[in-house]
């Protein structure tokens, strides 16, 4: 028996998560491992990379943020929202890095497929694979607070990408709730990233 | 590029979003609504244990218009209502009859607790033959998930990738286990309530449990089962107590067939028993007996 199919699912799966990983970074802070991030702008504005984590994955003012090639390296908390779960991390870079693509449109639709990717108990680069559980519907202008997948996330999974198919990031995996994940939306991590940016940078 | 994996992503959701056009949310009880499916033109199946009233049900259609739903029956023995939605263009259901899902089959739960349609995936964890479920009511395949439950499960359609519907889905007929009530089920649950209002079934009105009986008795009374049913409670004025059953028989035979498990008394009780008398063998003070007992009509939510 032979399963084309399948056997081509696995490898552009393996592929989109390898393509995933490189814009996943793992978090540490003091020494353990707390998170992921996503690789916001590895193009590097005036020599340094910005990474989007979760508030909670980093407590101090300082972490250490490895990328998905095993090299390590200081990070600074330039901005943190508690209320948004969202923080900014700027570290040196030392060459350019691809950067996180926004998924901008379509708009996701119930039932697509969506990839995860994290570091449950400091394993790196693991990946979940789900669907999309619920699309909340925005308010009058605002975009809705949260995307619901049906994926199952560790611990390690916070601060790190939710993407589709293509590899274009939606959300920034925040939590599990009632056995499905919650994810910020990448439109508004990339709203609040200019707001506060703006605001460091300025 | 992806073809495989776009190509999935994108069916699924093309399936969701079909197959969403006839999931409803259903306001019958409090705090969060529960899902049900426009089976027939005018008629949606939900699942009993979400209903807990049976007036003043609204129904949430999927362009977000709220509409009122009366309910035509239910059938707390397979967990389905019926409710009659009068005078809404929305289509029903794509149902798949015929072939039955396979153990490792990709499919989807859909479920509407509120406005907006959600999904969970899984696969199809079991199919085994028909059942019947604690309360006596008789499944066609049992179908058990892989799939995470979540509010507005209960009610909500199983979906193959193409988007045609399996059954419907409940987490309250297998302890908490996800089960879907196959389409065949629903079908036959369907028709009935919408000609009766309710399933009808026969009852006895006694509670049983399994006894063994002992060796030396056995010997005696020359019988070939070990284990027989002993006869726990007993309604007054039930069709047992009637017909002359009392507390303490140990129940050998109905209807000429041996019975040890409770299970096998409520496999005599069919609707079209009702009215028929069954012939009875049980051990009553150390002698077997032979009685005749009519069943009558079960009323609601009442067991064996």
């Amino acid at each position: 028996m032979t399963a084309p199919v399948t056997a081509g699912l696995a490898r552009e799966l393996a592929a989109a998560v390898d393509q995933l990983r490189r814009v996943t970074v793992q978090v540490r802070t003091r020494g353990a491992a707390t998170g992921a991030g996503v690789l916001w702008d590895g193009g590097g504005s005036e020599g340094r990379g910005l990474v989007i984590t979760n508030a909670h994955v980093v407590r101090g003012d300082q972490a250490t943020i490895e990328l998905s090639d095993g090299t390590g390296t200081r990070a600074r908390v330039v901005a943190r929202d508690v209320k948004r779960d969202l923080a900014a991390l700027e570290f040196e870079l030392c060459r350019e890095l691809v950067s996180a693509v926004v998924r901008d449109s379509p708009p996701l639709r119930v039932g697509e497929v969506v990839i995860a990717i994290g570091h449950p108990g400091g394993l790196g680069g693991a990946a979940t694979l789900g669907i999309v559980h619920r699309v909340e519907n925005a308010g009058e202008g605002r975009p809705p607070r949260w995307i619901r997948a049906d994926v199952r996330l560790a611990p390690g999974f916070s601060g790190g990408p939710l993407a589709d198919t293509t590899g274009r990031l939606v959300g920034v995996n925040t939590m599990m709730q009632g056995g499905l994940a919650l994810a910020i939306p990448a439109v508004a991590v990339e709203a609040w990233v200019r707001r506060s940016h703006a605001l460091v940078v300025s | 590029m992806s073809p495989v994996l776009q190509s999935l992503s994108t069916e699924l959701a093309d399936a969701v979003e079909s197959a969403g056009r006839a999931v409803v949310a259903i306001h019958a009880r409090r705090r969060i609504p529960a899902s049900g499916v426009h089976w027939r033109p005018g008629v949606v199946v939900a699942t009993h244990h979400t209903i807990s009233r049976d007036e003043n049900i609204t129904v949430t259609l999927p362009d977000g218009t709220t509409a009122p739903a009366s309910l035509a029956g239910r059938d707390p023995s397979t967990d389905l209502a019926v409710l009659k939605l009068a005078g809404q263009s929305i289509p029903t259901a794509s149902l798949r009859p015929d072939a039955p899902p396979k153990v490792g089959e990709l499919v989807i739960a859909l479920g509407r607790p509120g406005p907006s349609l959600t999904a969970s995936w899984g696969v199809v964890s079991g199919v085994d033959g028909p059942w019947r479920t604690w309360q006596g009511g008789e499944i066609d395949s049992l179908l058990r998930l892989d799939l995470a439950i979540y509010d507005g499960f209960s009610g909500g359609p199983l979906i193959d990738a193409a988007g045609r519907v399996l059954g419907i889905n409940t987490s309250a007929l297998a302890r908490g286990i996800p089960v879907t009530i196959p389409v065949a089920t629903v079908e036959r649950v369907v028709t009935e309530l919408l000609e009766r209002g309710t399933i009808r079934r026969a009852y006895l009105g006694i509670g049983t449990q399994p006894v063994r009986v002992p060796e030396s008795l056995a010997r005696r009374l020359d019988l070939k089962g070990e284990v027989a049913l002993l006869i726990v409670s007993l309604e007054p004025g039930g069709p047992a107590d009637r017909d002359g059953l009392l507390l303490g028989d140990v129940l050998l035979e109905l209807g000429g067939a041996a019975v040890s498990d409770p299970v096998d008394v409520l496999a005599k009780l069919g609707g079209d028993r009702v009215g028929k008398p069954l012939a009875v063998r049980v051990i009553r003070g150390g002698q077997v007996k032979t009685l005749q007992v009519t069943p009558g009509e079960r009323p609601m939510s009442r067991a064996a």
